[in-house]
């Protein structure tokens, strides 16, 4: 049973996306993926009713895993080295060069095994399966249709969807192996097919920028995993073990231990995009929208954010985790501001998702029971807002040809659905009682205690307000009596944005539910008690249950006030005369202005050009007290 | 139970009282200005009235927006005399400010678009403050719900007086008075008439009126938490910190957003910081 899950998935998406590349028609490529994505997630379902486990998988196919693993992560490196020689990048080929050459040694002469399971689930791992499996799938689905448009729109003359769909669907196999294994030269492995999918997946159109962007993910993904593999090392030579749960154990008073955790929380900063280290997920926004709403919402960023929190009681009560809360606060509250200044619909998406991985990893740096179950539901939650939110604006993105929010003005009338689930989104993402506030609300009660990151918390989650406040109302807006249009949209797009939209807010009320199932068994003590869908503990009270019924009953109120409001509709005031069709108003000598709006930006204060360099030193001097701290 | 009838005792009596202090803030202000100015009670007539009107709109998520804000507000006032969370309450209220800016944004109205987005730096320029001050109440008192808070056995003014004056800049811009009155304001003669608000007419008017009084409720109340020992205290320090207000609003000139985001956060961040330091060293 056990193997066969494992294998399922694991192994099955990656076989999926093989299969991918092979078959002759898009219908049946079409066939393949929905098939291996159903499976997939019913396999993640199953592993939910399964619960924790930890086992060795001996043999895939007759071949033994460990050797099967090595050869191929070997393999890959070398393919890995073969891209870097094509890309004449010396830097990327020194990365990983130096991989190669110590993982060598690391295996030949230093590698100690112990009997230790090599897979290991506990309910932060099951959580990471479901989010991976499930969301993950959804977007692979939305993939289909969007890309058979996508090429339309290049006009391509071959189609280069199989070669897509094989590192997108396998991204999915990969992500099940980082978080399901326990041996860490397995999480190494999968660490670096991540990468690696990741640099193929954002250079997929092979337009200039979309290479050179492609590359310094390459490039700053290497600088990880050459963290990750000198942490590994380090923590192998200290404790002796390649199991990441013995590894924990021996906790932070093992001698030099600490520093080792550092590295690989580092290589997690380096996944999570954290600063100084942001640049390639904001890069990664040429790529393909299902490409940017895998990477960023459900998957690869979230892999940074999982080893963080995996590691999370080997620096608990250290200063190690004070400065990750730090750091991760100081992301927090950088990337919100940076995003004020943006239009561009996708990189506010990818600003907003640095800003919550920080949050995310900050509560895995402050470490108390309350802290850890804030970052763990602010993963979930996250993970299906942000995935529809971004598979939203690729949507809306093949309809208007742009991603500017100022563009999206009039969207609810244009295309009313689209507009209604991405408002749905939005709100999710920013409002009680849905599941992200939730742990917004847990993290900042978690952090009170520490004025650096509270002020700081305190700050971004405004700015947040600010950033999607202004985009629900341009969704909103429509022009004077302008009439609904209907707009298409295909089974295989509404479907998964429906299945999102619906998740999160059936997610939010679950809450209890979910922190009871598959938080509580993380944390020591209990942060908070449950009883009639209300979170408690001495210092705070999130009311779940009660809170959806009174804001559902007044938004039900609203939404029975129009659809029996009997409201004339009137023209716009404009302090003069107005136009006859009230689009505008008779300026000087009777001549026709048109409305036009437009939102602040504040980039005099915000602005990207204002705000990088100083963010970028600053997050380097954090990351110098993060490591020098561990030292 | 006795939590959830107070609250609804909040829900119910919350309107009446913040559309008295309305009333009475429009007599000192008129007194201030040497005008004899309208009975107390001109804002419930002027709400009524407003009712009666024929409902008219530009975009009909306004409706929903108007709904909700009053809805939202009303919860929000209704968890804080039921002795809830502070910072969940506040997240309930946020719901409602959000709302409103949605409805404005909808309207293709310049001074409506205009007025949104002075509204969401208004936000953007309290919220910070307030959450400080809420971690302020929980370093003195080790809880964040307003039962616990009201069981200290102390004025927390005592502890807390720069985050009483840091509340105090949060509510001069939650109440839109000058110099923070930038998305809009009393009269409508400035140059965004009445930003906003200027597309909400009639019974929707009269939703975010209402809802503006629940708010004013909720922010004293959150002054009131500052001498929550004695009824007679609370009662003097709201007068004077509504006196002030009042004061305020009648001698300065309206400033800038960029004056406000700098001089808020400036000066608020400074005050909170120093006295969340203040409490957590010298212990609670």
């Amino acid at each position: 049973m056990l193997e066969t899950l494992l294998f399922l998935l694991v192994v099955l998406p990656i076989l999926g996306g093989a299969a991918c590349l092979v078959v002759p028609s898009r219908y049946l490529r079409g066939a393949v993926i929905v098939g291996t994505c159903a499976l997939t997630a019913a396999a993640s379902l199953s592993l939910l009713g399964y619960g924790p486990f930890s086992g060795t998988p001996e043999t895939v196919f007759l071949i033994p895993v460990r050797g099967l693993i090595t050869l191929l992560d070997f393999v890959l490196l070398g393919v890995i080295l073969f891209y870097a020689f094509s890309l004449k990048n010396r830097l990327i080929q020194l990365l990983f060069g130096f991989q190669i050459v110590a993982l060598a040694f690391f295996e030949m002469f230093m590698a100690k095994h112990t009997a230790a399971p090599t897979f290991f689930a506990d309910t932060l791992s099951i959580v990471m399966v479901l989010v991976i499996s499930i969301v993950g799938s959804l977007i692979c689905i939305y993939g289909i249709p969007y890309m058979q448009a996508h090429e339309e729109h290049l006009h391509l003359a071959k189609t280069r969807q199989p070669r897509f769909f094989l590192f997108l669907v396998g991204f999915l196999g990969a992500m099940n192996g980082l978080v399901l294994a326990d041996d860490i030269t397995f999480v190494y492995f999968f660490f670096e097919i991540t990468t690696f999918c990741s640099f193929m997946l954002i250079g997929h159109d092979q337009t200039e920028i979309a290479i050179k962007n492609a590359t310094r993910a390459l490039l700053l993904n290497g600088v990880g995993g050459v963290a990750f593999l000198l942490g590994m090392i380090w923590a192998n030579s200290v404790t002796g073990s390649l199991s990441i749960q013995e590894i924990i154990a021996a906790g932070p008073a093992a001698k030099g231990l600490l520093f080792a955790v550092a590295l690989i929380c580092l290589a997690g900063f380096t996944k999570a995009a954290q600063l100084p280290f942001q640049s390639w997920l904001l890069g990664a926004m040429v790529a393909p929208t299902p490409v940017s709403a895998l990477l960023h919402s459900s998957t690869m960023v979230k892999a940074g954010v999982f080893l963080v929190l995996r590691f999370s009681p080997a620096f608990a009560g250290t200063f190690l985790g004070t400065a990750i809360a730090v750091c991760g606060a100081f992301t927090f509250v950088a990337t919100a501001a940076l995003a004020v200044s943006q239009s561009n619909a996708k990189k506010i998406l990818a600003y907003s998702t640095i800003s919550n991985l920080g949050l995310m990893i900050a509560c895995a740096g402050l470490g108390t029971p309350q802290a850890i179950t804030a970052g763990v539901l602010l993963l979930v939650f996250h993970a299906v807002s942000k995935g529809l939110l971004f598979c939203c604006v690729g949507h809306i993105e093949q309809h208007i040809h742009s991603r500017d929010i100022e563009d999206m003005r009039g969207l609810s009338v244009t295309m009313p659905r689209a507009a209604l689930i991405t408002i749905i989104g939005l709100v999710t993402m920013m409002m009680p009682p849905f599941g992200v506030l939730l742990s917004k609300w847990m993290a900042i009660e978690a952090a009170a205690d520490n004025l650096f990151v509270i002020v700081m918390l305190a700050v971004g989650s405004a700015l947040t307000v600010l950033i999607y406040a202004r985009w629900g109302g341009n969704m909103m807006s429509a022009p004077y009596k302008a009439q609904p249009q209907k707009a298409p949209m295909p089974l295989l797009v509404g479907l998964p944005l429906m299945a999102m939209a619906g998740g999160a807010v059936l997610l939010s009320l679950a809450a209890p539910v979910l922190y009871t199932r598959l938080v509580l068994p993380l944390v020591k003590s209990a942060p908070y008690d449950v009883a009639a869908g209300t979170l408690t503990n001495p210092v705070g009270s999130f009311l779940v249950y009660p809170l959806f019924i009174l804001l559902g009953f007044g938004f039900f109120m609203a939404l029975r006030a129009v659809l029996k409001s009997k409201a004339t509709v009137l023209p716009p005031y404009f302090g003069g005369a107005n136009l006859p069709d009230s689009t505008g108003f008779k300026g000087p000598l009777g001549a026709p202005v048109p409305y036009q709006g437009g939102n602040y930006y504040l980039t005099g204060v915000f602005g990207e050009d204002k705000l990088t360099m100083w963010i970028n030193v600053g997050a380097g001097m954090l990351l110098a007290m993060m490591m020098g701290g561990a030292l | 139970m006795t939590a959830i009838i107070l609250g609804i005792i909040g829900i119910l009596l919350a309107p009446v009282l913040g559309g008295l202090i309305a009333g009475l803030d429009r007599k000192v202000t008129a007194r201030m200005q040497s005008r004899f100015g309208p009975p107390i009670l001109q804002p419930f007539y002027d709400v009524f009235k407003l009712f009666g009107k024929e409902p008219a709109i530009v975009n009909v998520w306004q409706v929903f927006c108007a709904y909700v804000y009053v809805a939202s507000a009303a919860i929000s006032v209704g968890l804080l005399f039921a002795g809830g969370d502070l910072l969940l309450l506040f997240f309930v209220q946020a719901v409602g400010a959000v709302f409103l800016v949605f409805g404005a944004l909808a309207a293709p109205s310049p001074y409506s678009q205009v007025g949104a987005h002075r509204e969401l730096l208004q936000i953007l320029a309290y919220e910070p403050l307030i959450i400080l001050v809420f971690v302020g109440f929980y370093l003195a008192t080790g809880s964040f719900k307003v039962a616990d808070i009201l069981a200290h056995n102390q004025p927390l003014l005592l502890q807390m007086p720069l985050l009483f004056l840091v509340l105090g800049y949060a509510l001069t811009i939650k109440l839109r008075k000058s110099p923070f009155d930038l998305s809009t304001s009393h009269h409508g003669h400035q140059e965004l008439v009445k930003g906003v608000l200027i597309e909400y007419s009639g019974p929707y008017l009269a939703l975010v009126e209402v809802a503006h009084w629940y708010e004013t409720v909720l922010v004293l109340g959150l002054c009131a938490l500052f001498w929550h020992t004695s009824i007679f205290g609370m009662a003097i320090l709201l007068a004077v910190t509504y006196f002030a207000e009042v004061l305020l609003d009648n001698v300065t000139a309206r400033m800038t957003w960029r004056w406000m985001l700098g001089y808020v956060w400036g000066i608020g961040l400074a005050m909170s910081a120093v006295n969340l330091v203040w409490i957590s060293f010298k212990g609670a």
